[in-house]
């Protein structure tokens, strides 16, 4: 041991002895100063013999707080089959049916957005990827898999035609996008990002596609159901505009960002 | 080098298997069961048993990398500890997030849950390249019951506790060992003060016994708090509108 750190124990131990020391004067033991301060000393001797001690191999630094001012949503998968409901009951009309996985073969996620417990359990409101579009139905809770956490949200201004994505409330992306034509126009309203798409080799969606729970209200026949999607373009030329099926359109660029910042759950408001 | 403990003395841990019994107030955990994938849990499980046999199946040839000079057997330890703390931390920040639980439940969760968190952290900036990721967690309603959560909670505290005193007699590197006594101490504070806010008693005995990592393994495993991982992403053709 250090020279400077020999001193410095034995100065601290002598200060913890006197305070022994003091303490058991005050609190009338009747056991002599003398005793007590052999006893200390064999204490003393045996410490120092003690081998220096071992750096730990970690320090575990300052409690990890959630961020200040996070936002959150939180969506789950689809873990059985069900009916959702128009109210928390099995009693409750039926609002539509959630299948496990997507047309795409992707676990089906539904966004979670209100929870009530009853006698039977607890029942969670969630919103349907179904048409009409915006409609929300219940569920019983045991139905579905653990939540998992999101802090971002989209938001695609029509009138603009841009998109941007909050993390947090702050702005982290912002670009233009091509929306669809008068004629199949992209459905207002509130959705989620239900899946991820890439490695699909078609120019036409760019390298990567998010489907979302939103509908076309006009493409009804279209293939899967006519899900609108947010995806790159091999024309790229046209963005910003009114070009598309419904879809969203971004730059391919654009779009590869965006995929490196948005998870899956992510809410999304079409204005 | 020292004789490390063998592994079935300590292998006694009737009370815990007991305690954790208890969480499951009017089968709310059983529910969750049935939303689970089996196999996930079974991998789960044999990855616990793995790291306890010391056979250390998630290491590879390749992480010469390594943050530390550790011993397989060590970093077997750690990363059962590692898939531990995800499922701690993961059960505080669902409930904070939640916020459903009462102001003295939720104080609790938010300060232990930060714990949790830097423990997390810490044990994977030393394990470095030879981490685990966090497998998925389904806790269906204990984050959200008050009574549910408080359960699990004093469960998961006393028996990592007594996880931690089974392992540090078999860490090889002193200085892992000095590390996790800093854990261990800060798991029984966390263990008393739940027990207190539950109105049970902090300390019930002059001893406290180790609970061996298959034991805690197979109570992780009865919670079916461990889930497959939603797959919300592959490759595939889109099919939207366009």
């Amino acid at each position: 041991m250090p020279k400077g750190r020999t001193v410095l124990a034995f100065g601290l131990a002598l200060a913890f002895v006197g305070t022994a020391t003091a303490v058991h004067g005050t609190a009338g033991h009747g056991r002599s100063t003398n005793s007590a301060s052999s006893a200390s000393r064999a204490l003393l001797a045996a410490a120092g013999g003690l081998p220096s001690p071992e750096r730990p191999a970690f320090v575990v630094g300052s409690p990890t707080r959630l961020r200040k001012g996070e936002t959150s949503a939180r969506f789950a998968p689809v873990m059985r089959e069900i009916e959702a409901r128009r109210r928390p009951s099995r009693s409750a009309g039926r609002v539509a049916e959630l299948a496990r996985e997507t047309p795409e073969g992707t676990t089906n996620i539904v966004l979670v957005l209100a929870a009530t417990t009853r006698e039977d359990g607890q029942w969670v409101r969630v919103r349907l990827p179904v048409l009409p579009n915006g409609q929300t139905g219940w569920v019983p809770r045991r139905v579905l898999g653990g939540y998992q956490f999101v802090h971002t949200r989209l938001v695609v201004d029509r009138d603009r035609s841009t998109a941007t994505l909050f993390s947090d409330g702050h702005t982290v992306f912002h670009a233009a996008v091509g929306i669809g034509r008068p004629e199949s126009p992209t459905p207002r309203g509130d959705f989620y990002i239900r899946e991820k798409l890439s490695g699909f080799g078609n120019p036409f969606y760019g390298p990567v596609a998010y489907g979302t729970s939103a509908r076309s209200a006009v493409l009804t026949d279209w293939p899967g159901g006519g899900f609108i999607g947010i995806h790159g373009t091999n024309e790229p030329q046209l963005i910003p505009g009114r070009i598309s099926h419904g879809c969203i359109r971004m730059r391919n660029d654009d779009i590869l960002r965006l995929s490196r910042l948005m998870p899956v759950g992510t809410p999304l408001t079409i204005e | 080098m020292e004789q490390r403990p063998s592994g079935d003395i300590f292998d006694s841990c009737d009370e815990f298997a007991r305690t954790l019994a208890e969480v499951d107030v009017g089968g709310m955990l059983a529910e969750t069961a049935s939303a689970v994938s089996a196999g996930t849990r079974a991998s789960f499980l044999r990855r616990c048993l793995g790291a306890a046999a010391g056979v250390g199946a998630l290491l590879t040839a390749t992480d010469a990398e390594a943050a530390i000079a550790a011993t397989k057997n060590d970093v077997a330890i750690l990363q059962f500890d590692l898939v531990l703390e995800y499922l701690q931390a993961g059960l505080y920040t669902e409930a904070e997030r939640l916020d459903a639980l009462t102001p003295s439940t939720l104080a609790w969760a938010r300060v232990v849950g930060a714990h949790e968190r830097a423990h997390v952290r810490a044990i994977k900036s030393l394990l470095g390249r030879k981490t685990v990721p966090s497998p998925g967690f389904d806790y269906g309603n204990v984050t959200s019951n008050e009574q549910a959560f408080i359960k699990t909670a004093v469960a998961f505290e006393d028996l990592t506790a007594a996880l931690l005193k089974w392992q540090a007699p078999r860490l090889d590197s002193r200085s892992i060992l000095a590390a996790v006594v800093t854990l261990h101490s800060v798991e029984t504070r966390h263990a008393a003060w739940i027990r207190h806010i539950v109105g049970l008693e902090p300390a019930t005995t002059a001893f406290d016994k180790p609970a061996s990592q298959r034991k805690m393994a197979e109570l992780i495993d009865s919670t079916h708090f461990v889930a497959s991982k939603p797959r919300v992403a592959r490759k595939a053709q889109p099919p939207y509108s366009g």
